[in-house]
């Protein structure tokens, strides 16, 4: 595919190289031969000739540059998705640390610049075919004019290079500053109601002239450098134009040169000037180009920790048998958020993980589906290491819903029906009935062909999670997971849910991690995790009744429940 | 509707023919305070332009008298003259760039100071209706199409129109014979330009709107990656990406199709225009009508005719989004403010009473409230409380003048809001917002907010009346300590103490609470509490509450349900006649657990 691209690119340049030193040289056998020499017919004959050569020249010029955008857009939009697919296959542990705003950069204006450099690239390329086949006709007529005539050339070379050179570091600045006056921005329309609140609206301005005059004085010298570059660009071929004209003119008196040859010289430097201004530009993008490329070669180049292993095991057939046996993990090399957790939960069991916030339950539901492995000891999902499985066969077998839930901008249907895209619509409804979502999908526009999502229908936060849990029903994996997933629902609606999750929850293993005493109720056994381990289980009843700890954890929670359920604000 | 201009102006990015009027006589008024520099700025350029156009002259001066001539000093003389306003053009091209540069950027620094003072005197409702991610591309991407314009092509655009018109003009000196042949190929040229200009519009208009759709896309895919992996659709969403980022492709490889054909096109005029000039021109020279030197300045002229047309459809992109961007910052800035100030305001008074009068209020054609009524003496508490939607938030914000009342008044210490100067009403009545907000800064930074001017001791003395100043003393570097990234290195609660602390340095006469729904680590809760008690004490406090234990310890309790005030007394009244409330508080008793 790309090889069809660079072969045109490269024949048509060659062609438009020819046309290009072919066309003044016509002009100046017009010159001496026609005008000079008085012959009607071979002025008409070179002009006509002229004419054609002009005529292939335009078709050839334009292939040239149609081959090379075609080659810049190809790799551009291979690259990014060749980008966006590894992103996805990287590991939670590197999205967390990742900021999406980095990375929308790496895929939309890095991808970019190495586009345009692409574009540039050939066209340069082409150009400087003709300056050397410019030079080389030069040289045959005249070895001191030529050296006079194209002398200059590689000082504007050199200017280039220097330009580019500094340019990098000064565009850098200039984007940083750029960045810092965006963060103002950012800051202070996301906390406009601080901003409002305490009147500090001024406040923010004074912040953000700062950061203005700082954009400014980089954008100068920026400027300043651009000021010492670009009017050389003009210069320099003025001097070479000087030079033919002077030497040349005195060959010309000397009888060593004719007129029109002169012309056709001059000819020749106006050509070169939009070449060479555009090496400069190609030139001064190179190091932007590159350091664009390396940044989404870093990317790439990060491989994934969580991966299928090298031999699989065949995940055998189980009810959901789970067992933590001196599980440690901590974020990111920090401190170990479990450290010596060991928990088996039987086939079918429906298990409440309870613990003060930070206690590490959140983290024991994210072991399962290895969205981080563990640093010591093992999961075992029906007696099988996690991470000698398929990751994709574990995934299919964990359901997990998260507190936030995430909702695609497409249907109702689609947000569902993700773990199978191709469910029929029976399915996709009975998974939102023991959700609880049946009834305001029915009231909704288009029912279960609703666009929601950040550019669709607003739905609750209580609605959201009853989408994500329908969402894992579909999904019907062995181990559930709720993890506070219904934490924004309404309690006057949250029996009904309790009801349909019992229904969902039948042969299947459940960790349930909730605050809500009616949501603990749900599970067979319920243990208290503090520390990063398990330190007391039994039924909820039983603990109520001996453990001060669980009671200090639940009061605790308690509190907070006592609230009128008040998740979204008022104003939609 | 006010917002639509704005939300229309971003739906379209080419504007019309009076669209673009408006927009230059705009920014012509804009830029009065630099008219003098730019009279200078253009003397330059055009003083360099003569130069750059000089040369032709003295090459045709060089063949004629020089060569033809048989003169081999006037040769010497043309060449030094042409390396002498070569010369000048080198200098004068320094002096003009940075001249545009200085002017250029001046304005943008304004515009962006502008544009970002007239949002933060917007009100509350126009950043309820508008997207942060919309409001943020206006004052960064619109902008930085700006400041491209003018690092990029500002100069290169005038350069060449000047460069365009003196060409046109010296050729016309010359020879008006020879340059009517030669003006023949202006009308294709013309004509193809025009052309250009209106299918590139189009095929860029359809660039710029799937390169919006793509990222939207792998937005989608990026934020939603933890699902997508979660379900192993790895695969499903790398071909949605295709689907959009192949779309994006063949709309890129469409402008190609539209440039292969008009660059060369112009490529190929230009070689026409020197077979014409050497035809036509050798025969005008057979028979004496044009000299040789003519001849060869012609070929050098056809240059400055056809490189600034070209040059001005490569830069005319640039100007076109740059003029699509202004008329998006224009519209922002045309969206009035709700909130302002009328004239002849007063300050509030400094007492605390407030009076809520028949008010109704609602957006768009929805009432929110109907008929609000409700009486609150200086340094009462009152608790608002109600379901969702209900209407108590809004109650709040119209209590601290977010928004004004479609019907009725608030009033404080007497004074109609709408009557207060604005200065006045963010001093005596200050919102704390759920969340504790923090902007990137020091400690000592984001306190100051409640009151800009304070000094630091004033700060401490803040702190310290909530009674958390050594707790923040005790960070690595103290009040100093940065809280970068919206605060991430702070709690929760530590940062709802920040946020409690602002409004103790604000010391408010009406302070409006809006309770955290989230809940707080169990090390700082305790904290905020004890906080809040200080914070509140003597002062007149509305709250929004969302546990009743708050509304079992405030003066009243007001219960606002569809829009109206249904019920209002002490907890323990309301608790007593059994009406809504009551239920509310039964029900969180029966499913609260005994402590």
């Amino acid at each position: 595919m790309q090889w069809r691209w660079i072969t045109l690119s490269l024949v048509s340049a060659l062609c438009w190289t020819v046309t290009k030193v072919a066309i003044p040289l016509l002009a100046a056998a017009a010159i001496d031969q026609g005008i000079l020499g008085h012959d009607t017919r071979a002025l008409v004959g070179f002009t006509v000739a002229m004419v054609v050569v002009g005529g292939i020249q335009a078709v050839v010029s334009g292939l040239r540059r149609y081959g090379a955008f075609r080659l810049a857009y190809r790799v551009e939009t291979d690259l990014r998705q060749q980008l966006f697919v590894h992103l996805q296959r990287l590991d939670f542990a590197y999205h967390d640390q990742a900021q999406t705003g980095m990375l929308l950069a790496r895929a939309n204006t890095d991808i970019q610049a190495v586009r345009e450099f692409l574009m540039l690239g050939p066209l340069t390329a082409a150009s400087l075919m003709v300056l050397v086949a410019i030079a080389v006709v030069m040289l045959l007529q005249s070895v001191l004019l030529a050296v006079l005539a194209l002398g200059s050339l590689p000082v504007l070379l050199v200017a280039a290079a220097r330009f580019s050179k500094k340019m990098g570091p000064v565009s850098f600045a200039l984007q940083h500053e750029l960045a810092e006056f965006s963060g103002v921005v950012e800051e202070s329309v996301s906390g406009i109601r601080v901003v409002k609140g305490f009147g500090s609206e001024r406040m923010q301005v004074r912040r953000l002239e700062a950061e203005a005059a700082d954009v400014q004085g980089q954008a100068l010298a920026a400027s300043r450098l651009r000021s010492r570059f670009l009017p050389l660009v003009d210069f320099l071929p003025a001097v070479a134009l000087v030079m033919i004209l002077w030497y040349g003119g005195h060959l010309v008196l000397d009888g060593r040169l004719e007129i029109g040859q002169l012309v056709a010289f001059n000819s020749f430097i106006l050509m070169l000037i939009w070449p060479l201004r555009m090496s400069g530009l190609t030139i001064a993008m190179a190091p932007r180009m590159a350091a664009a490329a390396g940044r989404v070669d870093e990317v790439l180049a990060t491989e994934p920790t969580v991966v299928d292993p090298p031999h699989p095991v065949a995940l055998p057939d189980g009810g959901g048998d789970l067992r933590f046996e001196g599980v440690r993990f901590g974020y990111h090399a920090g401190p170990p958020v479990l450290d010596g957790f060991d928990l088996h939960v039987r086939a079918g069991e429906a298990v409440a993980l309870v613990g003060a916030t930070a206690s590490g339950k959140s983290t024991v539901a994210r072991l399962v589906p290895r969205f981080y492995d563990v640093v010591d000891g093992v999961v075992r999902l029906d007696g099988v290491d996690v991470r000698d499985l398929r990751v994709a066969d574990l995934r299919s077998q964990v359901g997990l819903v998260f507190e936030d839930t995430f909702l695609f901008s497409d249907s109702v249907r689609a947000n569902i029906a993700l773990a199978d895209p191709t469910a029929p619509l029976e399915r996709v409804e009975r998974a939102a009935r023991l959700a609880g979502a049946a009834d305001f999908v029915a009231a909704l526009p288009d029912g279960y062909d609703t666009v929601i999502g950040e550019h669709g229908f607003s739905l609750s936060g209580g609605q959201r999670q009853r989408i994500a849990i329908a969402r894992a029903v579909l999904a019907d994996p062995r181990v559930l997971i709720l993890d506070d997933a219904t934490s924004a629902v309404d309690p006057s609606k949250e029996h009904e849910i309790r009801a349909a999750l019992r229904e969902v929850m039948a042969g299947r293993t459940t960790l349930i991690i909730a605050h809500r005493p009616a949501t603990i109720a749900l599970a067979d056994r319920v243990v208290l995790i503090d520390g990063g381990r398990v330190v007391a289980e039994g039924t909820h009843e039983e603990l109520v009744a001996t453990d001060a700890r669980y009671r200090d954890v639940l009061a605790h929670i308690g509190e907070h429940e006592g609230r009128v359920p008040v998740v979204e604000e008022d104003v939609a | 509707m006010r917002g639509g201009r704005f939300v229309a102006a971003d739906a379209e990015q080419q504007l019309d023919r009076a669209e673009t009027r408006r927009v230059m006589r705009r920014l012509a008024r804009l830029l009065r305070p630099y008219r003098r520099s730019i009279v200078v700025a253009v003397g330059v350029l055009t003083l360099q332009t003569a130069c750059l156009l000089a040369g032709p002259l003295l090459v045709r001066r060089g063949i004629d008298q020089g060569i033809r001539g048989q003169v081999g000093r006037a040769l010497d003389q043309s060449a030094v003259a042409y390396l002498v306003v070569a010369l000048v053009a080198l200098f004068l091209g320094r002096v003009s760039i940075m001249m545009v540069a200085r002017i250029g950027e001046a304005f943008l620094a304004d515009l962006r100071v502008r544009v970002f003072r007239h949002l933060m005197d917007l009100g509350l409702d126009f950043f309820e209706r508008e997207k942060t991610g919309r409001l943020v591309a206006r004052m960064t991407s619109d902008v930085d199409t700006l400041q491209e314009l003018i690092q990029m092509g500002l100069t290169a655009f005038v350069q060449n129109v000047l460069l365009f018109s003196g060409a046109l003009v010296a050729i016309l000196l010359l020879s008006w014979q020879l340059a009517l042949c030669t003006l023949v190929l202006l009308p294709p040229l013309i004509l193809g330009t025009r052309w250009f200009r209106r299918v590139a519009n189009r095929a860029y208009g359809e660039v710029r709107e799937r390169v919006g759709a793509n990222l939207a896309t792998l937005q989608e895919g990026l934020a939603g990656v933890r699902v997508v992996q979660a379900y192993g659709q790895e695969a499903t969403f790398a071909a949605r990406f295709a689907g959009t980022n192949e779309a994006f492709h063949d709309a890129n490889v469409e402008t190609a199709r539209i440039t292969v054909r008009y660059f060369p096109f112009v490529e190929y005029l230009g070689v026409i225009g020197v077979a014409v000039i050497v035809g036509v021109g050798g025969w005008f020279t057979t028979e004496g009508i044009v000299t040789v030197g003519t001849v060869a300045a012609f070929v050098l002229y056809l240059n400055n005719l056809f490189e600034p047309v070209q040059q001005l459809g490569q830069i005319y992109n640039t100007v076109q989004s740059a003029g699509a961007a202004l008329h998006k910052l224009f519209g922002l800035l045309d969206t009035p403010a709700s909130i302002a100030e009328l004239p002849g305001a007063v300050d509030l008074p400094s007492s605390g009473a407030v009076a809520v009068a028949g008010v109704s209020f609602g957006y768009a054609e929805h009432l929110v409230l109907h008929d609000v009524s409700l009486t609150i003496a200086a340094g009462e508490r009152i608790a608002l409380v109600g379901p969702t939607g209900a209407g108590k938030s809004t109650l709040a914000k119209l209590i601290a003048r977010f928004y004004d009342p479609r019907v009725g008044t608030v009033s404080v210490g007497g004074v109609d809001l709408r009557r207060a100067t604005l200065d006045s009403l963010r001093h005596r009545i200050v919102v704390v917002p759920q969340e504790g907000y923090l902007f990137t800064g020091t400690i000592l930074d984001n306190v100051r907010v409640g009151r800009p001017e304070a000094t630091d001791a004033e700060v401490e003395a803040a702190l310290a009346r909530l009674g958390v100043l050594d707790r923040f003393r005790a960070l690595p570097q103290g009040l100093t300590t940065e809280v970068r990234e919206r605060g991430s290195r702070l709690s929760a609660g530590e940062r709802q103490l920040v946020s409690l602390a602002r409004a103790a340095l604000a010391d408010p006469a009406v302070l409006v609470l809006d309770e955290a729904t989230s809940n707080l680590d169990p090390g700082t809760e305790r904290a905020v509490e004890l906080a809040l008690e200080q914070l509140t004490d003597h002062r007149t406090v509305v709250v929004v509450a969302h546990r009743l234990s708050t509304a079992a310890r405030a003066d009243r309790v007001a219960v606002v349900d569809d829009g109206r005030l249904v019920e209002l007394g002490t907890h323990a009244d309301l608790v007593a006649a059994g009406g809504a409330y009551a239920a509310l508080f039964a029900s969180w008793t029966a499913t609260s657990v005994q402590r």
